[in-house]
């Protein structure tokens, strides 16, 4: 009796370990050489890490579910990079944590939106789509402009990068929120701190006019305005030419 | 139910649901300025009001000794009444957000009624909420009948459900106010990852020990499949949700993973979550319940096998294909897309094995909508799983991917598939649960069917053109050689099937209402009380009024 | 890392076919494994044989 018993046990927990294994094998294989990639992949010494408050907006970004309709990943394929620029590499979102590819395009790409538009058409683009796209689907925004940008934990945000890998310097944490405020007030005192941490290339202005309240629109359009800007490796001579796959 | 608990399990749960209830108060204190604070209030509440349910059954006598002599079915009622519930949530914000991409303006100006935040509380409520309520209350059904056996005791499967529960109200909840790790289809924070981490193994445990007192030495393959489910998506889910937390007293989290190694790991979860929780779960399903319906053994035993072994081990390198043309390694890609085509033996291996069960029962499928239920659900799977790994070849992914194709796909399977084979084994398993003879109004079965196939049609075709055409109007050049279309030039084009796609869903929608109402009705109707209208439907044999031998 | 790049990759390939030809090899095996038949067969019938409402002695 009780070896039966014995032998059934060592049957069902059998199959349990059975399928993990397996199961396990096929996943480790495939992601396990990924890890050693950082081998392989392009080198961008001008890589710069986010500033607070582009962090704070990237936070927004991911928090208003923005990659469920727009991706951040130009592909390969000759009407990609005609339509969005150069493609994508690897290295470029290196500092991602997560990364935000996304896996739709409702919306068009944004991997090299930074630039391309003035702040004030992203913020009337976010407040109301339609009144500058007027075919555009897009949610309207309006309470970004409203939001005041809760800046008083964003030293702890950027310890906690450091932690999982993005090289950020003890002033930079310790000046966190300090940055955050200084990037959305051109005429405060705490600009050369800041570009002297993150680069003389920050953009350094109110962006959503309002000088006196850093909101989240300040935040998001700071985001918005540095994709595809933290390194220029991908405009580099071009290392392969895009796959034409179309025909 | 709390008299169906012996006084231990009650103190039990009581202990149980006071922890839960001061890891409320914890979070909700701790984190008052922050989001974690609101779902420590959640936490808070659901604690408190199990604690309650808990408490005023708490004097009822020991529930007797011949209990043990049936099986336990309380969870599986109360899974089955909150997985309809879920459903029809679920739906109708899916069918809201699905107007809102034919009309942007039908919201309101407040953060939780944007696209961005209903999309996963769509994606959550109908796959995790609804279809993981259902993979829980089928499993508990399934177990118990495969092996002849009880559950071990009456407090653990309330725990996974009522658990699994809170871990589905926290995610979805947290969308609304603006928690979420942003990994589509695991974007709930490091918390709810770590709840949902403990109900997990508490029912995997639950699953093991009702196995090891099963009077048969063969496990059913159904199990196996269940099995699968539970622990691959315990493995997903720890390895993809590995995040470091701002601080404990903070919603938001950093995943550990960045860039390429992030995606890779995003996508291997993402399309193995469609693996193990929508494929081998309802595989499992559709093994035990198509068969007892059609009242034939399986077509084939050892298909089923080979089936099995083939999806647990192919689907996992599958993943990459999702990646195709990015920054991820190209032989990767090659491997993912090479695996997703393999991946179409064991999957047709499945879908031949149901509907070849059913050869010599169609009469029974044209008679029993319960049963046609899940004879469209195996073609949709066959159907599903072959244009998946159509997708997954790199040319045609190059058309297909960013666009409604795949939208449309996903809910081929998901609609033709998942919700139907559910639906058949819901109403398969309500009459004999309730005790009743048959559902309460077959005629209204055969309605949910007809809207559900209408509607799973509607929605699948208007995607297909829609992603086709933008897919298509991406990459027309014109003969000067520049880009004939801008980006909004799609958009006005898709704008017919986002309103065909609408009411699509909406059909599916009604379908599902009825089928509540349906249900609602059985369990409350008077299980003598004859019913004139409507065919007869075949009935699962009456109760057994005497005991039988046990082999 | 000890092991590099390549090596590792190289390993996914050569290595991982001859898992996944082995499995399933091993799964075809035991399917269609004669002797197994007689369980299989009984365990097909055997949800079948008792109502949903059998007690579970």
């Amino acid at each position: 009796m009780f070896s039966t018993h014995y032998k059934l046990e060592r049957k069902s927990i059998g199959l349990a370990l059975g399928i993990m294994l397996v199961a396990s094998i096929g996943g480790l294989v495939e992601i396990a050489p990924l890890f050693t990639i950082d081998e392989t992949v392009e080198a961008a010494p001008d890589m710069r890490t986010y500033t607070p408050l582009e962090l704070a907006g990237r936070n927004i970004y991911i928090r208003e579910g923005c990659y469920a309709c727009h991706s951040q990943m130009i592909r390969t394929l000759q009407d990609d990079v005609e339509r969005y620029g150069p493609y994508s590499l690897a290295v470029e979102s290196k500092y991602d944590h997560p990364m935000l590819w996304g896996s739709k395009r409702t919306g068009p790409d944004l991997a090299r939106l930074g630039g391309k538009y003035s702040d004030a058409w992203q913020v009337a683009h976010l407040i109301n789509p339609r009144d500058v796209v007027p075919e555009s689907v897009m949610p309207a925004y309006g309470w970004l402009a409203r939001n005041r940008l809760r800046t008083d934990d964003l030293g702890k945000h950027l310890a906690t990068q450091r932690t999982v890998g993005v090289p950020y310097t003890d002033a930079q944490i310790a000046n966190a929120e300090a940055d955050a405020l200084a990037q959305a007030n051109p005429d405060g005192d705490g600009v050369d701190g800041l570009t002297e941490r993150y680069g003389k290339a920050t953009n350094v202005r109110s962006f959503d006019g309002d000088k006196q309240v850093v909101t989240e629109m300040d935040a998001l359009v700071a985001y918005l305005q540095i994709l595809g800007k933290l390194t220029d490796a991908a405009h580099k001579p071009a290392p392969a030419t895009a796959e034409a796959s179309t025909k | 139910m709390v008299s169906e608990l012996t006084v231990a399990e009650r103190e039990r749960a009581m202990g149980i649901t006071g922890l839960l209830a001061l890891c409320g108060m914890i979070m909700a204190i701790g984190g008052s300025n922050d989001p974690l604070g609101v779902h420590g209030f959640i936490v808070l509440l659901f604690a408190v009001a199990m604690l309650f349910v808990v408490a005023s059954g708490y004097f009822a006598p020991e529930p007797p000794e011949s209990r043990l002599q049936s099986y336990y079915d309380s969870p599986t009622k109360a899974g089955i009444v909150i997985a309809m519930v879920w459903a029809v949530f679920g739906m109708f914000i899916g069918d809201w957000v699905a107007w809102l991409l034919a009309y942007p303006e039908l919201t309101f100006d407040a953060a939780w009624a944007s696209f961005g935040r209903l999309r996963p509380v769509h994606t959550t409520g109908v796959i995790f909420a609804f279809g993981g309520n259902a993979l829980i209350a089928t499993s508990f059904h399934v177990m118990q009948r495969t092996s002849r056996a009880r559950m071990p005791d009456q407090f653990s499967p309330w725990f996974v459900l009522m658990g699994y529960n809170l871990f589905c109200i926290l995610a979805i909840s947290g969308y609304f106010i603006g928690i979420t790790q942003s990994k589509e289809y695991a974007e709930p924070e490091w918390y709810a990852d770590v709840w949902l981490v403990i109900v997990w193994v508490t029912y995997f445990i639950l699953y093991i020990r009702t196995l090891m007192r099963r009077k048969e030495p063969h496990i059913y393959v159904a199990n196996w499949y269940y099995l699968a489910f539970i622990l691959v998506v315990a493995i997903l889910h720890i390895v993809n949700g590995l995040a470091v937390p701002v601080s404990f007293l903070s919603a938001k989290s950093y995943s550990l993973f960045s860039g390429v190694q992030d995606a890779m790991t995003q996508w291997w979860y993402g399309h193995n979550a469609v693996a193990f929780f929508l494929t081998a779960g309802f595989l499992g399903m559709l093994y035990y319940y198509l068969p007892k319906r059609a009242e034939r053994p399986i077509y084939s035993y050892r298909m089923s096998i080979v089936g099995f072994w083939g999806i647990t081990f192919f689907y996992m390198w599958a993943g990459s294909h999702h990646l195709h043309f990015t920054a991820l390694p190209q032989w990767v890609q090659t491997l993912g897309m090479t695996f997703s085509l393999t991946l179409l033996v064991p999957s047709w291996i499945a879908a031949a094995n149901a509907l070849l069960t059913l050869n010599g029962a169609w009469d029974k499928v044209r008679d029993d909508a319960t049963l046609r239920f899940m004879m469209i659900a195996a073609v949709f799977y066959g159907l599903s799983t072959f244009e998946g790994s159509f997708m997954a070849i790199r040319a045609v992914n190059s058309l297909s991917h960013y666009t409604d194709w795949t939208v449309g796909h996903v809910h081929a399977g998901a609609l033709g598939w998942v919700a139907m084979i559910i639906f058949g084994a819901f109403y398969a398993t309500v009459p004999s649960l309730w005790k009743r003879k048959r559902m309460y109004s077959p005629a209204l079965v055969e309605v949910h069917f007809w809207l559900a196939l209408a509607g799973t049609l509607v929605y699948v075709f208007a995607m297909w053109n829609s992603g086709i055409i933008q897919g298509l109007m991406w990459r027309t050049y014109t003969e000067s050689g520049t880009l004939a279309y801008s980006f909004t030039d799609t958009l006005v084009a898709m704008h017919p099937y986002y309103i065909a796609r609408a009411v699509g869903g909406l059909l599916f929608l009604l379908g599902a209402i009825v089928g509540c109402y349906n249900i609602w009705m059985t369990i409350r109707h008077d299980a003598e009380a004859p019913r004139a209208t409507g065919q007869e439907t075949p009935l699962p044999a009456a109760p057994a009024p005497s005991l039988q031998p046990a082999e | 890392m000890i092991f590099d790049h390549h090596t590792l990759v190289g390993f996914a390939k050569s290595v991982g076919l001859f898992y996944l030809i082995g499995l399933s090899l091993a799964a075809l095996a035991y399917a269609l494994w004669p002797s197994n038949r007689e369980r299989f067969d009984r365990a097909a019938k055997a949800i079948l044989e008792d109502s949903e409402d059998t007690p579970c002695l």
